[in-house]
């Protein structure tokens, strides 16, 4: 079953009812659900019950209020993709990062049981390290991920290009909001100074975007111009791709 | 005798090998805007009236849609006044824009007819308000977390650029289709639309904060607009005091 997952068939996503969607969904959810439960434990076993509940919650919110833009870029981009199709090779990339995540979940149990308790003199140094070390196997999981999509959807669409740009603006898309949702559904790794809770007092206040550019004015000593240089400098780096692009269409386009 | 210089270009491969139906409904138009714009802009019904009425249906629902998301920030009047005013400052966007859409479009060496070039107009509409429609949810997040104006003008206008990139490459196909051979021209339109719906976002202030008014009479260029309210915030509703930085956008 697992292996399947792994290495899905190049015709999986245009077989109907084959029951792959509903796999992908179950392996995502419990995946994450696993991990989940050994990141939050450290803090406490509630923490990790907790955690074990929104890490899924985040992939479903992120996936279901995207839902709808995955499937128009998925079609506009030439992928061939309807909305069901792109929720599943969506589904198949989390769920392959789930796996995975699940399948580490006993080692990083074991991390949690052997780091230093909250309460202990070396919690600060214990919850920076946890943090460091399940941001590294989260990015690594994350981009085995990308990259299986990227070859499922190579072997699904006509050219390169078009799997490449489709899971470009995918990974996009989903990242920026999953940051968002991930700031909503805080704490997940629970601070050792702060109590333990499902969700911070008004949890929709803010977002991580300001957050970020709070933290880049505070180490770049209170300077407001230059954050917002570097903001401004990133949407003209979009703005600048999406012209290539647009660039790149024509010529394509163009006969000879 | 046919003279092979009039010949219109060949059209990109599509993989559909089923034309599209005679007779267009709504939802055919919706699919094959999305899947086949290719098809589209060279059928008989994609040029036509019915193509123009259709485009703005779902063009006039995507941007009310949008809109309405927008008002959430601030609530109150702008649950009303943002989505009309983005459905009317898009139309009138289209309608100042449509002659010089006319004369880019021969520029560009295309064939096409003034009633084709308003439903290819009314097609990118549809194809932008459709795209933002897709970014409506993620954006209605934002607008209940957030209070800052930058970010959320910056978000909004983000998703407004993508969206519109995928309504000139609509234009670009549509013009191929009917025997443009030049992009320049075309490129030129496009800029010439993008910085008048950027100017519509500082003429229809506010669109994201609150006013006593509907519109504005005070003249700015959007860039100094967008400058002046980067750094400001929505009055807090817990917060009674009002203040006069929330009335420029």
């Amino acid at each position: 079953m697992f292996r399947t997952q792994i290495h899905p068939r190049p015709d999986s996503l245009s077989l109907p009812g084959s029951g792959g969607l509903g796999r992908a969904a179950l392996t995502t959810t419990v995946g994450f659900a696993v991990y989940g439960f050994t990141v939050g434990y450290w803090r406490s076993p509630v923490m990790g019950a907790y955690v074990a509940l929104k890490m899924p919650l985040l992939i479903a919110c992120t996936l279901g209020c995207n839902g709808v833009l995955n499937g128009l870029l998925g079609m506009l981009l030439g992928s061939n993709l309807g909305f069901r199709q792109s929720l599943h090779a969506l589904l198949s990339a989390f769920a392959i990062s789930a796996l995975i995540l699940g399948s580490l979940a006993p080692v990083t149990f074991f991390l949690a049981w052997n780091a230093p308790p909250p309460d202990s003199p070396q919690a600060a140094s214990a919850h920076a390290a946890y943090l460091l070390t399940h941001t590294a196997l989260i990015a690594i999981a994350g981009l085995i991920g990308v990259l299986r999509l990227g070859e499922l959807l190579r072997r699904h669409c006509r050219s390169r290009v078009i799997a490449r740009s489709t899971v470009t603006a995918w990974v996009a898309g989903n990242a920026f909001l999953g940051a968002q949702f991930s700031w909503i559904l805080r704490p997940f790794f629970g601070s050792p100074r702060l109590d333990v809770a499902f969700l911070r007092d008004d949890p929709m206040k803010g977002s991580f975007y300001e957050a970020v550019f709070r933290s880049l004015r505070h180490t770049l000593g209170g300077t407001d111009r230059i954050a917002i240089a570097v903001g401004i400098l990133g949407l003209s780096l979009t703005a600048f791709i999406l012209i290539r692009q647009l660039q790149t269409q024509s010529i394509k386009h163009k006969t000879p | 005798m046919t003279d092979p210089t009039s010949t219109p270009p060949a059209l990109p491969e599509t993989d559909h090998p089923t034309s599209l139906p005679d007779a267009l409904s709504l939802r055919d138009f919706f699919e094959a805007l999305l899947r086949r714009p290719t098809d589209l802009a060279r059928h008989e019904g994609g040029n036509g009236a019915a193509a123009l009425r259709n485009f703005g249906i779902i063009a006039a629902t995507s941007m009310f849609v949008f809109g309405l998301v927008l008002g959430t920030f601030a609530y109150h009047e702008q649950l009303w006044a943002a989505p009309l005013k983005l459905g009317g400052g898009l139309i009138f966007a289209g309608l100042i824009c449509f002659p010089s859409f006319y004369i880019f479009s021969c520029l560009s060496g295309s064939d096409a007819s003034a009633n084709h070039l308003a439903a290819t107009l009314g097609g990118m509409l549809a194809l932008a308000g459709l795209l933002l429609l897709g970014f409506a949810p993620a954006v209605w997040i934002f607008t209940q977390g957030t209070l800052s104006f930058g970010f959320m003008g910056a978000l909004a206008i983000g998703s407004w650029l993508i969206a519109l990139f995928f309504g000139f490459r609509f234009v670009i196909t549509s013009l191929k289709a009917h025997g443009a051979r030049q992009t320049g021209p075309i490129l030129i339109w496009c800029t010439i639309f993008l910085l008048v719906s950027l100017q519509l976002t500082t003429s229809l202030r506010p669109i994201l904060g609150r006013s006593e008014r509907f519109l504005t009479d005070e003249k700015k260029f959007f860039l100094q607009h967008w400058a002046e309210s980067m750094d400001q915030l929505l009055p807090n509703p817990d917060d009674n005091t009002e203040t006069a930085n929330s009335k420029s956008w």
